[in-house]
């Protein structure tokens, strides 16, 4: 390996050094799966093969934690450390985090779903507890006093009937070193017994952040380190048919033309250098045209054949509920209620596109980028070279934020073909262009419903039916699937890469998509999955891939989009008509949370026409299930009826996360999911022509500005610290959608069912054409 | 031809040479001063990320050539406008405000808004939300931003 990509720190070198305490997982691997559940580790914790600590307490005292989990800039590596200080009983500051290398950190699959504090935490806690324990029964030794009679704090273990007698964490290890397997005996700290979990604690990262101190992945510079642009085609499906190399000649600095299949790049000295050759360098591409027209893009999902293979055994495609007989029941209704609801695809968007830079050599080649998966990632570019895993390193950097899978996986490929073309690490920076052009995008959607009321105002049928694409897309399956397939990148399609990836969209994006409500008797709720699709292969050659929410998002907004639809219906109050349905109990919970909070007017919808320019409506929208987040989300809207512009005004968000470990970091999420979702739900739209994307940077692809944020995000985050922390990031984004959509029928008293709610949707739906 | 430039940059003097005068200067910062302050989202003047000052003014410099900036220039760079030792009320309200998510877009908020405060000290709700108006955030840290703001203007 390139001694000279060694960060400080090497984790090999500490631990043969001075003295530690140092907690293996080996033996957690070989327990029995019953035992690891009882743990409440699940699969999260890293396989026998792979590196065995978890975490060290050094001679100095400080605890470092060695985690495979990716902070996406979201704070989940503060909520890490809390976690850990909290079990250890060491200060926070005293604790540090090493995150995913290959060489050092055990693997934690994809980070991803929210799921670092709900899910990949848990192991980290019992590894701590462990290590806790450990330390109480050396100290238990030393001072000859029983482990029960012993307290610790802040990393001293003192006798509890006489404090003066202690002994500190940094003295028990002292110079020499200890090995501690995982037992899975020792019980981790109740709740009531928490000091730094649930407090605020400010984010780790923040201050180098606001110093320009910090290294994002696009600032990592290695020695001897060339810069390299990639040249995409201008059509999805277009291949070369010649460069003219001379088109680059006059170039300074250019080092290298790199071609492989139909990945080409420029490899200069300078990175202005590089931007210049890749722009001048001439190509000529095979002509390619057959993306269907934008305005047919819903018709064309409808149309397109259903994913061929079938639906492995696990996927959670096809029919997700069946239950009672949703045809008679329309059969009975006292009236039925059809609706059809489009969304478009939408970009990640990133502010930084994606970056990586790479070193391949005859020994080993080291790889930075800012993936979610990183040996899934690793394997997948060992794979692509032909190399066994251990000759990749892969070094985990933050990038911009990614809200799902944008370029970074993919970038990796263009990095690694060119360093290989010269000999030398290359760093490969994409444009603006090439990330919106080229990344997976969340897909877009048709979606069908039917539903029937009897004289009562009570649902008797529900059918529900969307058409999802699924893509080539992240090199690994969530956990406990292993992958690796550079086939999912689609730079390594480009390079000639012909063998398959993995299909993402089995791993939730039918998520969220059965309705909430116990009491519906006649229930049918069908998935039907599309594709594969990539820019280079499948049926509809544009990319999808994961999103924050991962299929959620569109699920809900059509699930929840129809309630209100039902509950206008009926003529009842949208939140009065959930609670008569039964929402589960932590689901009722959070919804009258929310109606308090947001003084909920309980009337049916949609409101009383308004006689000026300005409408004004709220809407409501709610999902969760007995084991994952719930949340239940007001938005209050104004829409100008002359211009069509839809503001969303306030958003009241109630919550039920379980065990709030960060509750700053908790609202910080919330907020961000809110704004970013009000974006999608009223600007944002992949535009396309018969070729390629053509949404290719801000001017085409709008996001939310200043203005437009909301006067106020109210939280009521409800207290159910008795349960384990769940997931954060995304669910309450998932509430926007249809909660802004459900508000703005109630402001103009016309439903808009496609997203996003343009000016010019919503002037056509006040004219009578939505 | 290759020309060779010296600039002042945070009150140092750094020497850069480029073939293209009309070169970013984006560029001449990060790669030849080593700064990460300013950053890469758009190379097109529109998310702001990239912002630096020259002379006091909020300029984006991804797409600023570097032809057009003199030796007599003072270019400040997040780096510059303050340190973890010597902190400028925005960056120390940014912290207390925790108005970051994953960052990327915040050197150009502190940066904006700097020159923003400059000229107008005590600022409104939505004036700071106008002169914020042309930076781009994904992670929808706005409402932060605007209070990290306020809260400089009255610290």
């Amino acid at each position: 390996m390139n001694a000279m990509f060694e960060k400080t720190f090497p984790r090999r070198d500490f631990l043969k050094g001075a003295g530690a305490l140092v907690v293996g997982f080996t033996l957690a691997n070989s327990m029995r799966a019953s035992d690891a559940a009882a743990m409440e580790i699940g699969p999260y914790g890293p396989p026998v093969d792979q590196v065995d600590s978890w975490l060290a307490i050094g001679e100095d005292g400080r605890a470092t934690l060695f985690t495979g989990c990716c902070e996406l800039g979201t704070g989940s590596s503060t909520g890490l450390m809390q976690i850990m200080a909290e079990e250890l009983d060491v200060a926070f500051d005293r604790v540090r985090l090493v995150g995913p290398d290959t060489s050092r950190t055990p693997d934690q699959f994809v980070s991803s779903g929210s799921r670092t504090i709900s899910a990949h935490s848990r192991p980290i806690r019992q590894a701590a507890a462990e290590a806790r324990a450990a330390l109480v029964e050396l100290a238990a030794k030393r001072l000859g006093v029983p482990a029960e009679q012993l307290a610790t704090a802040n990393g001293v273990v003192s006798v509890k009937s006489d404090p003066a007698k202690k002994v500190t964490y940094a003295e028990l290890v002292g110079g020499k070193q200890f090995s501690v397997k995982v037992t899975g005996k020792v019980k981790p700290k109740a709740t009531n017994e928490y000091k730094i979990v649930g407090k605020s604690v400010r984010r780790v990262d923040i201050p180098e952040k606001v110093f320009g101190t910090f290294t994002y992945m696009q600032d990592v510079k290695v020695e001897g380190m060339l810069h390299g642009r990639i040249v995409r085609p201008p059509a999805h499906g277009a291949s070369v048919v010649s460069i003219d190399e001379s088109s680059v000649a006059h170039i300074p600095g250019l080092v290298k033309v790199v071609r492989e299949h139909d990945l080409i790049g420029v490899v200069c000295k300078r990175e202005e250098q590089a931007i210049a050759a890749a722009q001048a360098l001439k190509i000529t591409w095979s002509n390619w045209a057959d993306l269907p027209d934008m305005k047919d893009l819903h018709s064309t999902l409808h149309n397109l054949p259903e994913y061929a293979e079938g639906y492995p055994k696990d996927a959670p495609g096809g029919v997700l509920t069946k239950s009672g007989d949703v045809e008679a029941g329309l059969t009975t209704a006292a009236k039925v209620v059809r609706a059809t609801y489009l969304s478009p695809f939408n970009h990640h968007g990133s502010i930084g596109p994606s970056c990586a830079v790479a070193d391949v050599r005859a020994d080993g080649t080291t790889l930075y980028c800012g993936t979610q998966t990183p040996y899934g990632t690793r394997e997948a570019v060992a794979k692509f070279m032909g190399l066994p895993n251990e000759r990749v390193r892969l070094i985990y950097t933050e990038a911009s934020g990614c809200y799902g899978q944008n370029g970074a996986d993919d970038v990796t490929i263009d990095a690694i073909v060119l360093s290989r073309a010269v000999g030398k690490p290359v760093r490969v920076q994409w444009s603006r262009a090439d990330e919106n052009g080229w990344e997976a995008y969340k897909a877009a959607r048709i979606s069908e419903c039917v539903g029937g009321l009897d004289q009562n105002g009570k649902i008797v049928s529900w059918q529900a039916r969307t058409f999802g694409l699924s893509g080539y897309s992240r090199p690994e399956y969530h956990e406990p699937k292993h992958g690796g397939e550079p086939g999912s990148l689609v730079t390594a399609q480009l390079a000639g890469w012909d063998k398959p990836g993995l299909e993402e969209g089995f791993s939730g994006a039918a998520g969220n998509f059965e309705p909430v409500y116990e009491d519906m008797p006649n229930k049918r709720v069908v998935f039907t999955y599309l594709g594969p699709t990539s820019h280079r292969q499948g049926p509809l050659r544009i990319r999808v891939g994961s999103m924050r929410g991962v299929g959620s998002p569109d699920n809900i907004f059509v699930a929840e989009c129809f309630m209100d639809e039902l509950a206008a219906a009926a003529g009842m109050d949208p939140i009065e008509f959930r609670l008569k349905h039964q929402p589960r109990p932590r689901g009722v919970a959070v919804l009258k949370a929310a109606a308090q909070l947001a003084k909920w007017e309980t009337r049916p919808s949609h409101s009383k026409p308004s006689s000026g320019d300005i409408a004004y409506g709220r809407g409501v929208a709610m999902l969760g299930s007995n084991t994952d987040t719930n949340v239940a989300g007001i938005f209050e809207v104004a829409v100008n009826k002359k211009t069509g512009v839809v503001q969303v005004q306030r958003a009241v968000i109630a919550q039920d996360c379980g065990l709030v470990v960060n509750p700053d970091a908790v609202k910080n999420q919330i907020e961000g999911g809110i704004i970013q979702s009000i974006s999608r739900a009223l600007k944002e739209e992949v535009t396309f022509d018969r070729s390629r994307v053509t949404s290719l940077d801000w001017s085409t692809y709008p996001i939310i500005t200043f203005n437009e944020i909301p006067d106020a995000i109210d939280i009521v985050l409800v207290d159910r610290s008795d349960l384990p922390p769940m997931r954060v990031g995304e669910p309450a984004s998932e509430s926007v959608w249809p909660g802004v959509a459900n508000a703005v029928y109630d402001a103009i008293g016309v439903r808009l069912r496609q997203l996003p709610l343009t000016p010019a949707r919503v002037l056509a739906g006040l004219a009578g054409n939505a | 031809m290759a020309t060779t430039k010296t600039l002042r940059v945070n009150g140092k003097a750094v020497t850069a040479t480029v073939d293209d005068p009309a070169t970013p200067l984006l560029y001449v910062l990060r790669n030849d001063a080593g700064l990460h302050g300013p950053r890469f989202g758009c190379g097109l003047g529109q998310c702001g990320s990239c912002t630096v000052h020259i002379n006091g003014e909020p300029v984006r410099s991804c797409t600023r050539p570097l032809s057009s900036v003199g030796a007599r220039d003072e270019i400040v760079t997040l780096e510059g406008l303050g340190t973890k030792e010597k902190p400028h009320k925005l960056q120390t309200a940014f912290i207390e405000e925790q108005a970051v998510q994953c960052g990327y877009c915040i050197n150009g908020m502190i940066m904006q808004a700097a020159a923003f405060l400059k000229k107008n000290p005590k600022p409104s709700v939505p004036e700071i939300k106008t002169a914020m108006q042309n930076n781009l955030c994904r992670c929808g840290t706005h409402m932060r931003i605007v209070r990290a703001i306020k809260r400089a203007s009255e610290a």
